[in-house]
C-alpha cells in the first residue's frame, strides 16, 4: 500500500509528511483488522451468495447444477413477484406509518415541550427499543388477538371488533410501533435545528401556521423526513419478527421465504440467495435515491 | 471529511493496486468455486466422518434435539439420578429445520435426534447416522408387533421407534356448527372458518391429509393429483390463519382459532389442560407417523446416547412417561403397565380400525420433493 | 428563543399535536403495560384472569433453559462488543486520519452492515461459515456479531472524531509523545463517551439479534432471543412475560445511563 497520510482537517507540515516507517505501519494497524473482519465475514460471503444464486435450484449436500438464471426468473413468477411486491407493500406503507405518527411527536417534543424536559421525554420515547423485539411483537398477539385487549375496548365502546391478527393490518401495526422511535428520532433531529426565527418572521408576515408549516417547517426538515423514512424502510423491508408473528399464512415477505428456504422447510439454498441478492438490491437502490435526493436538495440555498 | 485527492496515488500505486484487484479476483474466483464445491459433495460437514474429540469435557452432558414435549424436567431429572448424565434438550419445529441443522454442522454436539420415520430413511442413505449396535440396547424386545420390523428403518438398524400417533383435528365440540367427522367439514365451512383454521407447518403433512380427501394416497408422486391436492389447498386458504406446527394451543383454547390440524401427541397434551376440546383423526384418513432416537455420526457422546436409549426402552420410565405427557408408546411392556383408563383411551391408542384408514409417511424422490416444495412455497406465499 | 409570541391559533395546534403525542407515547407503552400485566396473572392463559400471582417470576429463576440462553446472550454480546470497541474505534480513528488508495470502498464497505437487512448478512454468513466447514459454535456467532457491532462503533465514534480538535494530538506529538503515546492519551479519552455509548448500542442490538445467532449458532449454543422465539412458536408460558418485565427494567436502567453519560460529555464539552 502506498499512502499519504494526513492527519485530519490540517494540512500535513513538511517535516512530518517525510518517509517514515511509522507512517505505513499506523494506518496499516489501525485499518487492517476491521478490513479484513469485514471482508472475512461480509463481502466475501456476500460474493459467495451472489454465486449460488446462479445456480438454479441449488440445494444443501446435493450435487450442484450449471451455472443460470433461473433462481431469477423464479421470481417473476406471480406468486414470488407478489410476494417481493408485499414486502415493498408493507415497507412503504410501515415508512408513511411513521412518519404521520412520529412527526407530530417529534414536532412537539423538539419545539413545544419546556426545554430542560426535551431530553427525558425522547429517551422515554425511544425506551421499549431497548426490550427484545421479539417480545414486543409478541405482546401485539395478546392484544390484536379475537379475544383480545383491543376487542375487549372496542366492545366496552359498543364497536364492532376488529380481526386483524394474522392479516396485513397486524403487521403494520407491528412494524409501525417496532420503528416509530427510530422516525421520531431522527426527525427530532432536524427539527431541532429548525431555525425558528424563520418561523417568527413568517407569522409576522402574516403567514398561517398552515402556511409556514408547509413552507418553512416541512422544507427545513426534508432531510431529516428522507433519512428517517429511508431508515424505516430498509428495516421494515427486511424484518422477519414482525411478519414472522403476526403476519399469519397470508402475509409472506421476502424475508420469510428467504428464512424458509434456509432454515425451514423447503431448503432451496439457490432460490434464497437469489431473493436474498434482491433484498440487498432493493436497498442499495432506496439509499442511491437518497443520495441523489439529498444532493439535490442540499443544492438548493 | 477531506475528499480523497487522486493526484495523491503515484503511478506505481495504481498500477499495484490494479495488479492486487486482479489477483484477489483470480484467488476468490477459485475459492469460490471451491466453496460452492464443499456445499454441493459429500464434503457438507453434517455428512462428514466423526472427529474424534474425545478430550471433549462434555462426557457427563448429553444433547438432545427433539421436538417440543417428547420431554420434561422429571425425565431428565430420572436420567440423571440414575446415570449421572447431565441430559440438555434442544426443540426443533420441523423435520426439515431439524435436517438443515444437521448437514450445516450446526447439530454437531447432538448426541440424541429424533427424527419421523420417513426422514430416518433419508438420513440413512445419506450416511449420517450410526448403526446402532445392538448388543449395547436393552429391551428392544419389548417393542409392539408392528415396531420389530419398522419399512422406514427394517430391523431398525439404525433407529428406536420413541413415540407414534396420529395427525388429526382439534376443536371443541360447543364452538363448531355440525359434527366434525373429517376435512369434509373444513372444506364444506370455509366462508364460517374465515381464518380460524391452524395447520401443521410440515409441507408432507399438510399435502398428504389433501390427497387422502381427494382420495389418492398420502405418498402421491403424481404430478396432477399433487396439483389437484394444491388447488383443492388453494380453496381452503381463506380458512387458514397461520401455519404452525406447535402454538396453536393458547389460541385454540381461548376461542381464537376455531380448528387445528394437530399431532396426536400435541392434542392430548392440550386436551389434558382444558377437556373439552376433542381430537379426531379424519374418516379420509391420515398419516400415521413414528418419531424414533438416531445417533448421528456426529455425535459427540455416543456412550451416554446408548444410555439414553436404554433408559427410554425401560418400561417403567416409558410408561411414566405416557402417563405425564400423554405420548403413545411403542413399547408393548410400557403399554401394560398403564392404567386400562390410558389404555383404552382411544385418542392415545387409536383402534385397529382407524389405524387401517392410515399410511405411514415415506421419503420420495427428489424431483417429487421438489414439486412438494414447489407447491408449498406457493401456497404459503400468495 | 425561548418564549415565542403564541397567537390563539397556535394555542390550538398545541392542543392536537399534545393529544397525539400523548396517544403515540400509549402506543409505545401499552404492549409493555400489558406484557407486565399478564406476568402477574395466576393463570396460564392469557384469555383469563386468574388473580394476582408471582409464580411465573419464580418459575422463570427456575427456569435453566432461559438462565443458561440468557447466559449466552451475555457471552456473545460481551465478547463481541469487547472486541468490536476496539477494532470499531481503530478503524474510526485510521478512517478519519490517513487518505490511501480505496478509502472510499473501504467506507462504504464499512457501512454495509447498518443497511444490509439482517436476513441477508445471515444467510451470507451460513453460507459461507458452512462452505469453509467450519464447526458452528457459539464463536460463530461471536464472530458474526463482531460485523455489525464493529459497524456501529465505528460510526458513532467517527461522529465523535469530526468534532473533535485534530490539533491537540499534533500539539502533543510535537512535545515529544510517541504517536502510540498521543493516541493513549489524548485522542482516547477524548473518544471515550462515544465509545461507550456505541458499545451500548452495539450490546443492546447483539443482545436483541434473532437472525444471524439463529443461522450462526450450533454446538448447543442457544441465546435468549432464539429461545424466546422458539417458546413463542411452541406455545409460551407467561414465565416469559416475567422475563420482559425484568429485561426492561434492566434496559431502561441501561437507557437512562447512556442518556446521563452523554448528557454529562456534552456538558464537559460546552464548558471547555
Amino acid at each position: 500500500m502506498s499512502l499519504t497520510t494526513t492527519p485530519s482537517g490540517a494540512e500535513p507540515t513538511r517535516a512530518r509528511s517525510g518517509w517514515h516507517p511509522a507512517k505505513l505501519i499506523q494506518p496499516f494497524v489501525l485499518l487492517a483488522p476491521a478490513g479484513i473482519w469485514l471482508l472475512l465475514l461480509l463481502v466475501f460471503p456476500t460474493l459467495l451468495i451472489l454465486e449460488l444464486s446462479l445456480i438454479p435450484g441449488f440445494r444443501l449436500g446435493q450435487p450442484a447444477g450449471a451455472y443460470g438464471l433461473g433462481n431469477y426468473l423464479e421470481i417473476f413468477q406471480p406468486v414470488y413477484f407478489q410476494v417481493v411486491l408485499r414486502s415493498l407493500f408493507f415497507a412503504v406503507g410501515s415508512t408513511l406509518l411513521c412518519l404521520l405518527l412520529g412527526f407530530p411527536v417529534a414536532y412537539w417534543i423538539a419545539i413545544k415541550a419546556p426545554r430542560r424536559w426535551r431530553n427525558l421525554l425522547l429517551v422515554s420515547f425511544i425506551l421499549p427499543l431497548w426490550t427484545s423485539s421479539l417480545l414486543r411483537a409478541y405482546a401485539w398477539i395478546t392484544i390484536l388477538r379475537p379475544s383480545g385487549l383491543l376487542n375487549s375496548l372496542l366492545g366496552v365502546f359498543g364497536l364492532p371488533g376488529q380481526d386483524w391478527l394474522n392479516r396485513s393490518p397486524a403487521v403494520f401495526i407491528g412494524m409501525a410501533y417496532s420503528f416509530l422511535p427510530y422516525m421520531v428520532l431522527i426527525l427530532y433531529a432536524s427539527l431541532e435545528r429548525l431555525d425558528r426565527r424563520l418561523l417568527e418572521a413568517a407569522a409576522d408576515l402574516g403567514a398561517t401556521p398552515q402556511q409556514s408549516f408547509w413552507k418553512i417547517t416541512v422544507p427545513q426538515t426534508l432531510p431529516g423526513i428522507a433519512a428517517g423514512g429511508l431508515l424505516v424502510f430498509i428495516a421494515s423491508l427486511g424484518d422477519f419478527v414482525v411478519p414472522e408473528l403476526l403476519g399469519g399464512a397470508s402475509s409472506m415477505t421476502v424475508s420469510r421465504l428467504i428464512y424458509n428456504q434456509f432454515l425451514g422447510a423447503t431448503r432451496n439454498w439457490g432460490f434464497g440467495s437469489s431473493l436474498s441478492m434482491i433484498l440487498i438490491l432493493a436497498v442499495s437502490i432506496a439509499i442511491a435515491l437518497l443520495l441523489k435526493y439529498g444532493d439535490r436538495s442540499s443544492a438548493q440555498p | 471529511m477531506p475528499p480523497t485527492n487522486p493526484q495523491n496515488f503515484s503511478v506505481s500505486a495504481t498500477t499495484r493496486r490494479r495488479f492486487l484487484q486482479a489477483s484477489a479476483a483470480a484467488v476468490s474466483g477459485i475459492v469460490l468455486s471451491n466453496c460452492a464445491r464443499n456445499l454441493s459433495g459429500s464434503n457438507a460437514p453434517g455428512t462428514a466422518s466423526p472427529e474424534q474429540t474425545s478430550s471433549s469435557p462434555s462426557d457427563s452432558t448429553l444433547r438432545i434435539f427433539t421436538w417440543a414435549n417428547y420431554t420434561d424436567d422429571e425425565l431428565l431429572k430420572n436420567f440423571k439420578d440414575k446415570t449421572g448424565i447431565q441430559a440438555i434438550v434442544e426443540t426443533f419445529d420441523s423435520n426439515e429445520a431439524m435436517l438443515t441443522k444437521m448437514q450445516t454442522g450446526a447439530g454437531k454436539a447432538y448426541s440424541i435426534v429424533f427424527p419421523s420415520d420417513y426422514k430416518v430413511e433419508e438420513m440413512i442413505k445419506m450416511g449420517m447416522l450410526l448403526p446402532l449396535d445392538k448388543s449395547r440396547l436393552k429391551g428392544t424386545e419389548n417393542l409392539m408387533q408392528n415396531w420389530q420390523n419398522p419399512g422406514y428403518d427394517p430391523d431398525n438398524t439404525h433407529s428406536i421407534p420413541a413415540v407414534w400417533g396420529t395427525t388429526g383435528l382439534i376443536f371443541d365440540p360447543e364452538k363448531v356448527s355440525s359434527e366434525v367427522k373429517g376435512w369434509d367439514y373444513v372444506w364444506d365451512n370455509v366462508d364460517q372458518l374465515n381464518r380460524r383454521l391452524s395447520m401443521i407447518n410440515d409441507v408432507r403433512e399438510v399435502f398428504g391429509a389433501t390427497l387422502r380427501y381427494l382420495g389418492y394416497s398420502y405418498n402421491s408422486t403424481k404430478a396432477s393429483e399433487i396439483e389437484a391436492a394444491y388447488e383443492k389447498l388453494l380453496e381452503l386458504k381463506p380458512a387458514i390463519a397461520t401455519f404452525l406446527t406447535n402454538g396453536w394451543e393458547d389460541q385454540l383454547a381461548s376461542g381464537d382459532l376455531a380448528l387445528s390440524m394437530a399431532y396426536s401427541q400435541d392434542a392430548l397434551n392440550l386436551i389434558q389442560e382444558s377437556p373439552n376440546l376433542k381430537y379426531i383423526v379424519p374418516e379420509s384418513g391420515s398419516s400415521l407417523w413414528t418419531d424414533t432416537m438416531v445417533i448421528p455420526k456426529t455425535a459427540p457422546n455416543p456412550d451416554a446416547a446408548y444410555e439414553w436409549i436404554n433408559f427410554m426402552l425401560e418400561p417403567e420410565n416409558s410408561a411414566r412417561l405416557v402417563e405425564r405427557l400423554k405420548i403413545s408408546t411403542p413399547n408393548q411392556a410400557a403399554y401394560e403397565k398403564l392404567s386400562s383408563d390410558l389404555q383404552q383411551n382411544e385418542n392415545l391408542f387409536p383402534s385397529k380400525a382407524v389405524l387401517a384408514k392410515c399410511e405411514g409417511i415415506v421419503p420420495l424422490p427428489s424431483e417429487v420433493t421438489e414439486l412438494y416444495d414447489r407447491y408449498w412455497t406457493q401456497l404459503t406465499s400468495t | 428563543m425561548t418564549s415565542l409570541p403564541s397567537p390563539p391559533r397556535s394555542k390550538r395546534s398545541f392542543s392536537w399535536q399534545f393529544v397525539i403525542t400523548l396517544l403515540m407515547y400509549s402506543f409505545m407503552y401499552i404492549p409493555i403495560l400489558v406484557l407486565a400485566f399478564y406476568s402477574f396473572n395466576a393463570s396460564r392463559f392469557s384469555s383469563t384472569w386468574g388473580g394476582f400471582s408471582l409464580r411465573w417470576y419464580s418459575s422463570l429463576l427456575n427456569d435453566s433453559r432461559i438462565l443458561s440462553a440468557l447466559g449466552d446472550s451475555l457471552r456473545v454480546a460481551i465478547c463481541a462488543v469487547v472486541i468490536s470497541a476496539v477494532l470499531g474505534t481503530m478503524m474510526a480513528v485510521g478512517l478519519a486520519k490517513y487518505r490511501f488508495p480505496g478509502k472510499g470502498l473501504y467506507r462504504g464497505v464499512s457501512y454495509l452492515p447498518l443497511i444490509i437487512p439482517d436476513i441477508a448478512i445471515a444467510v451470507a454468513t451460513l453460507v459461507f461459515l458452512v462452505s469453509i466447514g467450519a464447526s458452528l459454535s457459539l464463536w460463530t456467532i461471536i464472530a458474526a456479531h463482531i460485523v455489525f457491532c464493529l459497524a456501529y462503533i465505528a460510526v458513532v465514534v467517527s461522529t465523535r472524531l469530526t468534532g473533535l480538535n485534530p490539533h491537540l494530538e499534533e500539539a502533543a506529538l510535537d512535545l515529544g509523545a510517541t504517536p502510540f503515546q498521543a493516541f493513549l492519551k489524548v485522542l482516547l479519552p477524548e473518544l471515550m463517551p462515544a465509545i461507550f455509548s456505541g458499545c451500548l448500542l452495539a450490546f443492546v442490538l447483539s443482545m436483541d439479534d434473532l437472525l444471524i445467532a439463529s443461522f450462526t449458532a450450533g454446538g448447543g449454543a442457544n441465546t435468549l432471543p432464539m429461545e424466546i422465539f422458539s417458546r413463542v412458536r411452541t406455545g409460551v408460558k407467561p414465565d416469559i412475560n416475567a422475563l420482559s418485565v425484568i429485561l426492561i427494567l434492566f434496559s431502561g436502567f441501561l437507557a437512562f445511563l447512556s442518556e446521563y453519560i452523554r448528557f454529562k460529555s456534552e456538558q464537559r464539552r460546552l464548558r471547555q
